[in-house]
């Protein structure tokens, strides 16, 4: 009876050695053949030999010896499952070599610097609306106190289309649209492309993005503007940014003012600095008070009501945060460039 | 505008160095956009406004400059040479349209000598950025960069009767400018002329033969104000713009006329001129100064801090504002004549707040009584579509809304453009009327810059005119692949992309976003290599197209590999409701599966096959996968073998085996009646 448990032990070795050795299905069913073979397999052999055992080791024995069946058996579907895989599927011998990796699609770098704008506003509990591209001149000027003929409007270059369409050369007639349906509170976001009649070059291109900010309500008030317009941009550029308002002109606001960030290429320390011109100072965005002349124009009580609005341009803020030289790099869509931007 | 720092000493005795002075220009808007040593002068480069033609000269500047710093604004005299003569014998003024031209003072100066500035003019007209010319000429630019008021200058001799006609323009009548252009005039033009015809264009531009040249000796000083808004189309019209032009659309002070004549004059007694007595001041309708009321607490609610009382006082009447008070922090204000920006209480509070300082004005946050709602769901919904498509490794471009008439005809898209009336170029000359060119563009650029593959979408709008001739914008998405997808890496081939990746994705985005699926129906379109083509729909309703761009197209952009793009309209989309989202309860019993192979017949498409099935009316089958699909082979040539798996499950107990076989036996039936299937 020990000869059978030993042989036991040997065919074990045995089989673990051809196993470890075999390449292909033909080898695997080879082995198959070897040990389960209906007629010379060793395992059909230990079988017979087994029927000729006392029955009292008949028992153990054949314990032994079913679960080595199960065993070999296992080890050969694992080994066929094996054969059957792609070759580029089989655990490689080198784990260091790189893993499997799956491209993600970058987004455009405007639409990263939008989505980061909207989400400062909306958790300030700023609504993002949207309005038309193509608009009228009353909604582009006119209703934002540009009176006609006024050579306030030669700094909006305009597209025309005809006598009454144009491109809007900015994002505020959409207050003039949601001041219309809307009571106040209004508290809102209007981000979309805008057009003007500009010869391209670094940082002026015939189309760009801005985003455009409206509060209405009672008791609003100039301090109120520069406390929001400082909270958001820390929130963009970080805590430690460099912040200026000065005194500016648009007809649709009063008092106007622009607001300038800290050069972030020399921080004003460079007289030569090719983005701030040795200024020191970069204007990001105008701002101001909404004028009370707009407010008529919508048939809100400007003695009842005041408000505040901002418009910043989103391709030239994100120039500033990427450091981006050139406007047309957007615009060129060079996989290169975007590629860059599913990183940030 | 340049202003010179030795200038402005002329109007304030300044105590600070030209450094520390362009500080003070930014406090109050007047930003220093650059600072240049001409000549040991520091010339500012400042910021003006539209609606502050008063900064357009020194004079209101160093008033600026004196209300910010405390400093009293010096009046310089101008002291006259005169001859015996009165103005109104030598010349015969007629103003015959006061609407265009309300104001119009003159001198004649007899006895100049034309010459060379000395060194002080020219240094003065050099620093705003002007060429010195002569004497005269330059007089009048230093008047007029002073006081902000523009000066004409006539040769008097050529003034035929010694008569001045402020008159519009006769039909067919021209001018020939002292630039040598020769303009065409129109009735609606304001024009100075004497007994014969036009000898200057009003306001903008003086006469050839009229103007100043070396032999003139006596010279006739126009200084006058003409109407903003017709000096603006004049100009727009002949496409000029001069120092002149450029104030008087602005507006220029109706008192500074008076005052630039005489400083003309006086200067010219340096040369040897002797002024007409008396001027000559035709304004026949005086302007009365605005007057605009000003509540002190209507400031301190508005600039969110008080303002003292004393504060508002002493900036307002340092800016030549004159304060009426009617009760305590309540005056009614009398607007000095050069400052045509100021009309309402509105103006005011920015002065104060200007010179207050915008950086002593607190930062707070804005208070919300309410926040808003999302305004809709489509910001959402567009994010979320780009999320899916970021997944399958498309990259998001942006390009610009134009398109090139030309390259578009090829497209055949079947919108209407619409054209831009003054495009940048021919090549932006309208308004793009597909995404799927502007996607092709960028296929190019990339193909030529090393790129194995482009996988690219654009979420944008379309523009087109509608049948009843309104203009329409549409926001679409174009999706565009070409090339290799994934690079060969160790252990895996490269592979290239193709038409089932592209509609994986559409199908996906539907799926994601919770509309049901789409239908693809095979339909021809003009972007799309015939039989290749297929139109995507929402019950019914098309929202877009897929296939494989034609080779035409390709070809007329040089594209070698081929490229399959689809565009969706997704106003469509996004005016339907997505499906509410409902939790599922998880199965708490297993299910059984049961696979089924058969053939039918080849005109069936696949989404027959998958309609027929979708529509299966058989208790307890949860849901099915086709799993395979091949033709050929040992099947005739009009079969095709699907196999499909079943799932069935009971939702409160383990299923029996005899209700799936007869559930089976029941999708047999009905795909046989159905589909006319062969069992394998």
């Amino acid at each position: 009876m020990s000869s059978l448990q030993e042989k036991l032990e040997q065919y074990r070795q045995l089989f673990n050695d051809l196993a470890a050795k075999t390449k292909n299905s033909k080898e695997v069913e080879e082995l198959k053949q070897t040990f389960l073979g209906r007629k010379k397999g060793y395992l059909t052999l230990l079988f017979d030999e087994l029927k000729q055992l006392p029955p009292d080791d008949k028992r153990s024995a054949g314990e032994a010896l079913n679960k080595f069946k199960t065993e070999i058996q296992q080890a050969l579907s694992e080994l066929e499952e094996r054969c059957r895989r792609p070759e580029a599927e089989k655990p490689p011998t080198d784990l260091t070599l790189p893993g499997k990796k799956i491209y993600w699609g970058a987004p455009h770098p405007l639409t990263l610097f939008q989505k980061k704008i909207e989400k400062i506003f909306v958790s300030m509990g700023f609504s993002v609306e949207e309005g038309p591209e193509i608009e009228t001149d009353y909604y582009n000027f006119e209703a934002l106190n540009f009176p006609p003929y006024h050579p306030a409007r030669d700094s909006w270059d305009t597209l025309y289309i005809n006598d009454k369409l144009l491109l809007r050369t900015h994002t505020s007639p959409v207050q003039i649209r949601v001041m219309e349906k809307k009571k106040p509170p209004i508290r809102i976001i209007i981000p979309g492309k805008v057009y003007r009649r500009e010869t391209p070059d670094p940082t002026h291109l015939p189309m760009f993005h801005q985003v455009e900010g409206l509060v209405v309500d009672r008791g609003i008030t100039f301090a109120h503007l520069k406390g929001t317009l400082d909270y958001f941009i820390k929130a963009l550029f970080g805590e430690k940014i460099k912040i200026r308002f000065r005194p500016s002109f648009f007809p649709f606001t009063e008092p106007s003012a622009e607001v300038d960030i800290e050069c972030l290429a020399c921080h004003g320390q460079d007289a030569q600095c090719r983005v701030c011109g040795g200024t020191g100072w970069k204007e990001i965005l105008g701002a101001g008070l909404v004028d009370p002349q707009v407010f008529k124009n919508v048939n809100i009580d400007p003695e009842k009501y005041s408000g505040w609005a901002f418009g910043l341009g989103i391709d030239r803020t994100a120039m500033l945060a990427y450091e981006i030289p050139e406007m047309r790099y957007f615009y060129e869509n060079d996989l290169r460039f975007l590629r860059q931007f599913n990183r940030k | 505008m340049n202003i010179s720092y030795e200038w402005l000493r002329e109007y304030l005795d300044l105590n600070l160095s030209p450094r520390e002075l362009a500080k003070y220009f930014d406090q109050i808007g007047l930003m220093v956009e650059a600072v240049k040593e001409i000549d040991g002068d520091t010339v500012y480069e400042i910021e003006t406004y539209a609606n502050r033609p008063d900064t357009l000269g020194h004079l209101g500047v160093a008033r600026e400059l004196a209300a910010l710093l405390g400093l009293p604004l010096k009046s310089p005299s101008w002291p006259l040479a005169e001859l015996d003569g009165l103005t109104t014998d030598l010349v015969d003024i007629q103003v015959l349209d006061s609407q265009l031209c309300p104001r119009y003072c003159g001198l004649v100066v007899k006895g100049v000598q034309v010459g060379p500035s000395p060194e002080w003019l020219k240094r003065r007209i050099e620093a705003v950025g002007l060429r010195s010319i002569n004497n005269v000429v330059d007089i009048s630019n230093y008047v007029c960069f002073s006081l902000g008021q523009p000066l004409h200058t006539f040769d008097f001799s050529q003034l035929k009767e010694a008569r001045i006609i402020v008159r519009r323009a006769r039909k067919g009548e021209t001018l020939r400018t002292l630039d040598g252009q020769l303009l065409e005039l129109t009735p609606d033009m304001l024009v100075i002329a004497d007994e014969s015809k036009p000898v200057a264009l009003a306001g903008i531009i003086g006469g050839e033969e009229s103007g100043i040249n070396e032999r003139t000796t006596d010279v006739f000083i126009e200084s006058a104000n003409f109407d903003p808004v017709s000096i603006r189309l004049t100009a727009k019209k002949l496409g000029l713009m001069t120092d002149a032009s450029y104030r008087f659309e602005r507006g220029v002070d109706i008192n500074a006329a008076p005052l630039g004549a005489k400083m003309a004059a006086s200067l010219l007694g340096q040369f040897g001129g002797k002024a007409s007595r008396g001027l000559l001041d035709v304004y026949p309708n005086p302007r009365k100064p605005k007057s605009v009321p000003l509540r002190l607490k209507r400031v301190g609610e508005l600039l969110g801090i008080e303002i003292p009382e004393e504060f508002v006082v002493r900036t307002l009447t340092a800016l030549g504002l004159k304060l009426n008070e009617q009760k305590p922090g309540v005056w009614v204000t009398e607007i000095p004549s050069f400052r045509v920006d100021l009309e309402r209480e509105a103006d005011l509070i920015e002065e104060i707040a200007r010179f207050f300082g915008y950086d002593r004005i607190p930062t707070e946050v804005t208070p919300a009584r309410s926040f808003e709602l999302p305004a809709d769901e489509r910001q959402d919904c567009l994010w979320l579509l780009k999320e899916v498509l970021f997944h399958y490794g498309f990259d998001e471009v942006i390009n610009f809304s134009f398109g090139d008439r030309e390259k578009e005809k090829i497209w055949h898209t079947g919108y209407e453009p619409i054209e831009l009336q003054n495009p940048i170029s021919s090549r932006a000359s309208i308004l793009r009327t597909s995404l799927l060119p502007g996607l092709v563009e960028n296929t190019v650029w990339n193909y030529n810059r090393e790129a194995d593959g482009v996988h690219i979408f654009e979420t944008g709008k379309i523009y087109f005119w509608e049948e009843d001739g309104k203009q329409r914008e549409e926001w679409h998405l174009g999706l565009l692949t070409s090339g290799q997808r994934e690079a060969k890496t160790w252990n895996q081939p490269a592979r290239e992309t193709d038409y089932f990746f592209l509609k994986g994705a559409i199908e996906d985005l539907f799926f994601y976003l919770g509309y049901e699926a789409p239908s693809f129906e095979p339909e021809d379109h003009s972007f799309f290599q015939t039989g290749q083509a297929v139109r995507i729909s929402i019950k019914k309703e098309p929202v877009g197209y897929l296939g494989l761009l034609k080779s035409e197209i390709r070809q007329a952009y040089g594209l070698d590999k081929l490229v399959y793009g689809g565009e969706l309209n997704l106003e469509v989309l996004f005016d339907r409701q997505p499906r509410p989202f409902a939790f599922a309860p998880v199965p708490r019993f297993p299910g059984v599966v049961r696979d089924l192979s058969f053939l039918v017949d080849s005109t069936k498409n696949f989404q027959d096959i998958y309609g027929q099935l979708k529509k299966l009316n058989v208790p307890y089958l949860e849901r099915f996968e086709i799993y395979d699909r091949f033709e050929g082979e040992s099947l005739a040539s009009n079969q095709v073998s699907y196999s499909v798996r079943f799932y069935f499950r009971h939702e409160s107990r383990t299923l029996q085996a005899e209700e799936v076989d007869r559930a089976m036996l029941d999708i047999i039936s009905q795909l046989k009646s159905g589909l006319k299937i062969q069992l394998r």
